[in-house]
């Protein structure tokens, strides 16, 4: 009898989840190269930070991956593969200057961790390899997506309500676009220099 | 009185119209290593040419990164054969690889000039009936197109090539800077500790302290310039010393090495042409011996004027004073905005040896006509230092040079006045005199202000009053121009601006020593005097870029 009570449970509350909450898709159509989708902050309501951190490598002159989206209050390790000094900094996030960063110098297989809460886009750099280049978008929410090949992408999860929803892609202006989910929505997004 | 002339409003307005149009461009230039690897010049560079630590390392290494280069080759090599080959060497030949791209550089640079002081001033003391030259005021200058390779072949076997295309507007008029193959690490098959022994054969610049022919500054070191020509005033001891050899000079030979540029101690054993008279590789050719690309058959002669080797050694040591203990024994230092040089106090002593030959037509104490030659041995010796703090580097040269000098005499063992005229008397020997010597150095500090920025300030000085003396005495019935002291001192400050890291502006104003263009004996000792003497100081600007 209780066994079936707890499968009547589980069933509602799936039902439930499934009649408030939906997937956000569509389409980013930019430069070649992977964009970022994400919902902006949502009004009244914050997230507790994921427990789980994010590495980001430094191998063979590159940054790996060349962008990471990581939700606000996200610690990003930052790993030194290479057999050559790094470094890696930040002049702004979002363009503030005053949130700009530098990490130092660490050995080969070391990492320095960073705890990441302002959101916005963070430029990483490495002042002895002046062509490396990385990114973290930290977003507001933890609903967010990155493009495959084609531009497609899909946020899942996503409560039903009205939203404002961002698209980054690198070297290009963000775009925003309203965004109103009743079980699932499609927003799609052009970018431009 | 002297009187530094100013740059003119207009050369202040071109150079500035000049240096914004570039800053406008967007060029992405990317030399050979830039490619293979995929990253910046900066990576190796400070302010190109000159190396960082990382940059000395790589070179060390034979045109590798020091770790793992294979990880960091954006651009896969061409097999000349599996490594499996080597199993089964001798009955194979053994494998090596070749980059997958020709690496090749270019390189091409152009000046713009000012001189102050002009010596058309004097025109009016030309002889009569003839029209001196005329030397412009402002002058924009061709330099040098130059092509450039470099890598190695996937074992420790590194190479470097690099020709001038063009020079001052002439094509084919530069020829060879370095062409060598480089053996890194030779040692290994010694059983020697690593990098304790490389052999690089071929034709290459010496290994100075500080190099010249990879200099960032626009004009080069005048000690590396000086050539020792002794005195040929009879005013004063007369010296039998015409020794065309300078350390700017391309050495052709084979040269030992050991250690590493970037830390701990570094040697050098080279072994080279002698070529102290300057002759020309293509000129010197006979029909009847070939030389090893066939001489006058089409080939090019040889480049030596004598059958001895010169000799030249160098020893140096770096102590590290990076206060990091973790990053102390790191190709670069650890700081808390990245890495960077360590703070290191080199020190260097080089010596060379060689027999600067001269022959003249003489005679046997028979009477039999014969060729003599005088073989004066010369050294070159000096000690060098380099300090370095982050961006700061401060070092100098000094070096002194000494040949002995043989003087022709004739059958009844007098003298011969120098030099030789159609009336001298047959010498049949040579007597040692007094030695032609002469020394001087540099020091220079090199500041990167920023990462794009590198300010210069540099002191040359080279005393030989044989120079002063030859001079002075060149053209006693002509204008000319002579030293007016034995110590020749220029100081140039200087500042080269990065508008991208292959594409450089740079200028330096050199106050030149004081020249003079008369000169008269004193009424009382006879002494030389130096009469209206003047400064040539000299403003340039020069634009470079490597692609």
């Amino acid at each position: 009898m209780n066994r079936l009570a707890l499968i009547s449970i589980f069933v509602s509350s799936v039902a439930c989840i499934t009649a408030f909450a939906g997937d956000i898709t569509g389409k980013v159509t930019a430069r070649k190269g992977e964009s970022v989708v994400y919902v902006e902050a949502i009004p009244g309501k914050t997230f507790p930070a994921p427990a789980k951190n994010v590495v980001i490598d430094q191998k063979k002159l590159l940054f790996q991956p060349h962008i990471v989206v990581v939700q606000a209050g996200t610690t990003v390790e930052f790993l030194n593969s290479d057999k050559v000094a790094h470094n890696i900094f930040w002049p702004s996030i979002n363009g503030n200057k005053k949130l700009g960063h530098n990490m130092g110098t660490w050995p080969t297989g070391e990492k320095r961790n960073f705890k990441f809460d302002t959101p916005g886009v963070v430029p990483l750099l490495c002042n002895v390899h002046p062509e490396m280049s990385g990114f973290v978008i930290i977003t507001p929410t933890p609903y967010f997506a990155v493009t495959d090949a084609e531009g497609d992408y899909k946020i899942t999860g996503v409560p039903n309500g009205s939203y404002t929803l961002a698209a980054w892609h690198e070297g290009m202006k963000i775009q925003t676009m309203p965004v109103t989910v009743n079980g699932n929505a499609t927003q799609d997004f052009s970018l431009s220099k | 009185m002297y009187r530094p002339h100013k740059l003119s409003a207009s050369g202040s307005v071109l150079i500035a119209v000049l240096f914004i149009l570039l800053v406008g461009t967007n060029a992405y230039a990317i030399p050979a290593f830039s490619r293979l690897y995929g990253t910046s010049c900066t990576t190796c560079h400070l302010d190109f040419p000159k190396l960082n630590d990382f940059g000395k390392a790589f070179k060390d290494a034979g045109f590798k990164f020091p770790k793992d280069d294979e990880d960091f080759v954006k651009i896969p090599p061409v097999l000349l054969g599996a490594p499996a080959q080597k199993d089964v060497w001798p009955h194979s030949v053994w494998p090596g690889q070749i980059p997958g791209m020709p690496p090749i550089g270019l390189r091409m640079n152009n000046f713009f000039q000012v001189t102050s002081g002009n010596p058309n001033r004097f025109a009016a003391l030309a002889s009569p009936g003839t029209v001196p030259g005329y030397i412009p005021v402002s002058d924009f200058e061709t330099g040098l197109f130059s092509i450039f390779m470099a890598g190695n072949f996937g074992s420790d076997i590194a190479f470097w090539v690099d020709d001038d295309i063009s020079v001052a507007g002439d094509n084919g008029a530069g020829g060879l800077g370095d062409g060598y193959l480089k053996f890194v690490n030779l040692g290994r098959v010694l059983k020697l500790p690593k990098d304790a022994l490389s052999l690089r054969a071929g034709q290459f610049e010496l290994d100075l302290p500080f190099t010249q022919a990879r200099s960032i500054n626009l004009s080069p070191y005048d000690i590396y310039a000086e050539a020792n020509i002794g005195s040929i005033s009879s005013m004063v001891s007369p010296q039998n010393v015409a020794n065309q050899f300078a350390f700017s000079d391309a050495a052709r030979g084979v040269e030992l090495s050991g250690g590493h540029t970037y830390g701990g101690y570094h040697y050098s054993v080279t072994i080279f042409d002698q070529n102290t008279s300057g002759v020309s590789q293509s000129a010197n050719v006979n029909p009847y011996v070939p030389s090893a690309t066939g001489g006058a058959n089409g080939g090019v002669g040889f480049a030596s004027d004598s059958s001895a080797k010169n000799v030249y050694a160098r020893f140096a040591y770096r102590f590290n004073l990076e206060r990091d203990s973790g990053s102390r024994n790191a190709i670069q230092a650890a700081g808390n905005t990245g890495p960077h040089d360590h703070t290191y106090l080199n020190l260097g002593t080089f010596y060379l040896h060689g027999n600067s030959l001269q022959r003249v037509v003489g005679a046997l104490p028979d009477g039999t006509s014969a060729l003599l030659s005088a073989r004066e041995p010369y050294y070159r010796a000096g000690g060098d230092f380099s300090f370095n703090y982050r961006t700061f580097n401060l070092y100098g040269v000094y070096m002194a040079g000494r040949d002995n000098n043989l003087l022709p005499v004739d059958a009844t063992g007098a003298l011969i006045p120098l030099p030789f005229a159609d009336n001298s008397p047959v010498p049949v020997k040579f007597i040692s005199s007094v030695p032609a010597k002469f020394n001087g150095g540099f020091v220079q500090a090199d500041y990167l202000a920023l990462p794009w920025v590198m300010v210069i300030a540099r002191w040359d000085g080279v005393h030989s009053s044989a120079d002063r003396i030859n001079g002075l005495l060149l053209s006693p019935d002509a204008p000319y121009f002579g030293a007016v002291h034995s110590t020749r001192n220029r100081f140039t400050p200087g500042v080269q601006f990065l508008i991208h890291p292959n594409l450089k502006a740079a200028i330096e104003y050199q106050f030149r020593p004081q020249q003079t263009i008369q000169v008269s004996g004193d009424g009382v000792t006879t002494a030389l005097q130096a009469l209206n003497p003047f400064r040539v100081n000299t403003f340039l600007a020069g634009l470079e870029f490597v692609y």
